[in-house]
């Protein structure tokens, strides 16, 4: 039994529970915010609070009970796990700032050091280029409007890994199926938010409805402008570099400060689906071309 | 919404080296059932333009071996395709439902239904001779055989590019009217050879002419698909290594110029034993240039995925690109 002074006012509601059943939607002690079906979810990284600690990293692995990768160091910097993979759903990048147009930079930006990190994840765009690409079916919009792969359905085809604009889906070598980020489904399901914003010491990663948390990025870079942080912008919100060329927007969204390439970002991803119909009746007019000059060299004469 | 800041302009770096996009696991068997059925596909183009506008008998000749080459086609395509599966017991979930956004998705059903109708067109060359029905089936098959197979020979351009593949996404419509042109001057290869074993030399003669015809709107399309790649500044995998040596020297090279070079040569020679030799040779040269090109195309792409200099180009702003 908690005791007033260390336990949230929420929390409290609670006391009389069984301590062996889960809290019904605990996703509402620890965000403020409820998970209901029908609303879309998301996450806000706001890389101006990361400290690179890589409790998301770590969170991830353990309650998706995801299987260590390359266990060697980068050497380029303290990122060591280098990229989202089948068995890695949130990467922590490195960028060190050391020259700026030709100079040793000699400042730092206020509030922030100038080492770049960022939590990187599955932006379960929309529409996302990988479910737009999936044959099968395994890859769907869940109620949550998140993009899942459904394991038992994926054979593997790996169309979906050139699809994504940001290289995040993989095929994993032990099961030989794609794999990303749920956005922890399982968990969402039960009402509990992701294990990455869960275990995010410095709210760097926060968890909620997108709408909600849209408007809590407009106020936090207008906030970041007024202290004095004139870069700071947000990644893959309508309109902005991230949800570009038919992708509408990112449902896990990012605040930078400098280029979305520091971060191994693009600037301006497209929709890959939109090139299918161009190239098709490309082809197809090509081959009545060819069809029309079959008959006009006579090959049917013998 | 706030403004957007003006951000410094992109000087190419990249973080740490690292790629930005996963690379396609796309090998051989996937490059050789693009070409297999580019082939296939172009076979019952021109099946059924030879029974539209030539006195080919549907059970002899040219029409039979094509539906023959057709059926050799979609019967190992799909084999190669499994295969390439990472987990191929579960291939027939490909039939479990219809994405219109995934040409993989409706490439699986193009297979299907051309798979179909060519194994009724099969009829037709097995034993139309001694059937009325086979034939009838057959020749009823034959016209949508022929426009699912235009289909077959196109349509895996429009799945490469409708990738973030920085090499395939750049050029759409010339890329598939590369592989079309492929296609078809691999099938009029293919059928003339066969023509020419059959001792069927003046249909062969125009077959090779069509592959001739071809191969050069072939090289046309390559040049467009080539520019369109420097424009975007991403050329660098297909200029170098083995994509250059597959797509310049395998796909140009022994694919359109030297068979090209080989059909002049024999045309302007005199009409003699020499004169089969050098033609049969720049049909199978072009038919192999063809399979070069297209695993060229596969492997150039996955390098150009693995390159964040090019993707990274690749996804600025239009008029920001180098």
């Amino acid at each position: 039994m908690m005791e007033g002074g260390l336990a949230h006012p929420r929390a409290l509601r609670h006391t009389d529970l069984d301590p062996q059943q889960p809290i019904p939607q605990e996703a509402e002690l620890t965000t403020g915010r409820r998970i209901e079906p029908g609303r879309a979810y998301g996450f806000f990284t706001d890389t101006t609070l990361c400290i690179g600690c890589k409790a998301c990293e770590v969170a991830c692995k353990e309650w998706n009970q995801l299987p260590a990768d390359d266990l060697r160091l980068s050497g380029t910097s303290y990122d060591n796990t280098r990229a989202l993979s089948a068995h890695t759903w949130r990467h922590v990048t490195f960028a060190e700032r050391i020259v700026e147009d030709g100079q040793r930079v000699t400042s730092m930006p206020p509030y922030q050091s100038n080492w770049l990190m960022m939590s990187d994840v599955c932006k379960h765009c929309d529409p996302a280029p990988c479910l737009e690409a999936c044959p099968t079916g395994a890859i769907f919009r869940t109620e949550f409007e998140t993009v899942v792969v459904q394991q038992d359905i994926c054979n593997g085809c790996g169309y979906c890994v050139p699809a994504c604009p940001f290289g995040v889906v993989e095929l994993s070598t032990d099961d030989g199926k794609a794999h990303k980020c749920t956005l922890c489904y399982d968990r969402l399901k039960g009402g509990l938010e992701p294990a990455c914003a869960k275990s995010c010491p410095t709210d760097s990663i926060q968890f909620g409805p997108v709408e909600e948390l849209l408007d809590l990025a407009e106020r936090r870079v207008e906030h970041l402008h007024a202290q004095g942080q004139p870069r700071a912008y947000l990644y893959g919100t309508p309109g902005a570099p991230g949800a570009t060329g038919g992708i509408g927007r990112l449902n896990a969204f990012f605040l930078l400060t400098e280029r979305p390439e520091v971060y191994n970002l693009p600037s301006e991803p497209s929709r890959p689906s939109r090139r299918a119909k161009p190239s098709f009746l490309a082809g197809l007019a090509t081959m009545a071309g060819l069809a029309v000059a079959a008959a006009l060299i006579g090959v049917g004469r013998r | 919404m706030t403004a957007q800041p003006r951000l410094p302009p992109w000087r190419g770096e990249t973080y740490h080296g690292l790629p930005s996009l996963k690379a396609s696991s796309f090998d051989w068997k996937v490059s050789a059932y693009i070409a297999l059925l580019g082939l296939a596909g172009s076979a019952q183009v021109l099946a059924a333009v030879a029974r539209l506008t030539g006195r080919h008998g549907e059970e002899d000749g040219l029409v039979r071996r094509a539906r023959l080459l057709a059926a050799t086609g979609s019967t190992i395509g799909p084999l190669l395709l499994i295969r390439h599966l990472k987990t191929p017991s579960r291939w027939y979930n490909m039939l479990r439902i219809v994405r219109p956004t995934s040409p993989m998705s409706l490439g699986s059903w193009l297979l299907t239904a051309f798979g179909g109708l060519s194994a009724l067109t099969t009829l037709g060359a097995l034993f139309g001779r001694r059937s009325r029905l086979a034939r009838r089936v057959a020749e009823v098959a034959q016209g949508p055989a022929a426009i699912t197979g235009a289909g077959m020979s196109v349509y895996t351009a429009s799945l490469l590019s409708s990738t973030s593949t920085p090499l395939w996404a750049a050029a759409p419509a010339p890329l598939a009217a590369q592989f079309g042109a492929a296609s078809m001057a691999g099938a009029a290869s293919a059928l003339a050879l066969a023509q020419r074993r059959a001792g069927e030399d003046r249909s062969a003669r125009r077959l090779e002419t069509l592959a001739a015809a071809a191969a050069m709107g072939e090289f046309a399309a390559a040049r467009v698909v080539e520019r369109r790649w420097k424009q975007a500044g991403i050329a660098h995998a297909a200029t170098h290594g083995r994509g250059r040596a597959l797509l310049q020297g395998g796909g140009k090279g022994a694919g359109m110029l030297l068979p090209l070079a080989a059909h002049a040569l024999s045309v302007l020679g005199a009409e003699g034993r020499s004169s089969r030799v050098l033609p049969e040779l720049a049909s199978l040269a072009m038919i192999a240039g063809g399979a070069a090109m297209r695993h060229g195309m596969l492997q150039a792409g996955n390098e150009s995925a693995r390159r964040p200099q090019d993707s990274l180009r690749f996804n600025q702003p239009r008029n920001a690109r180098r």
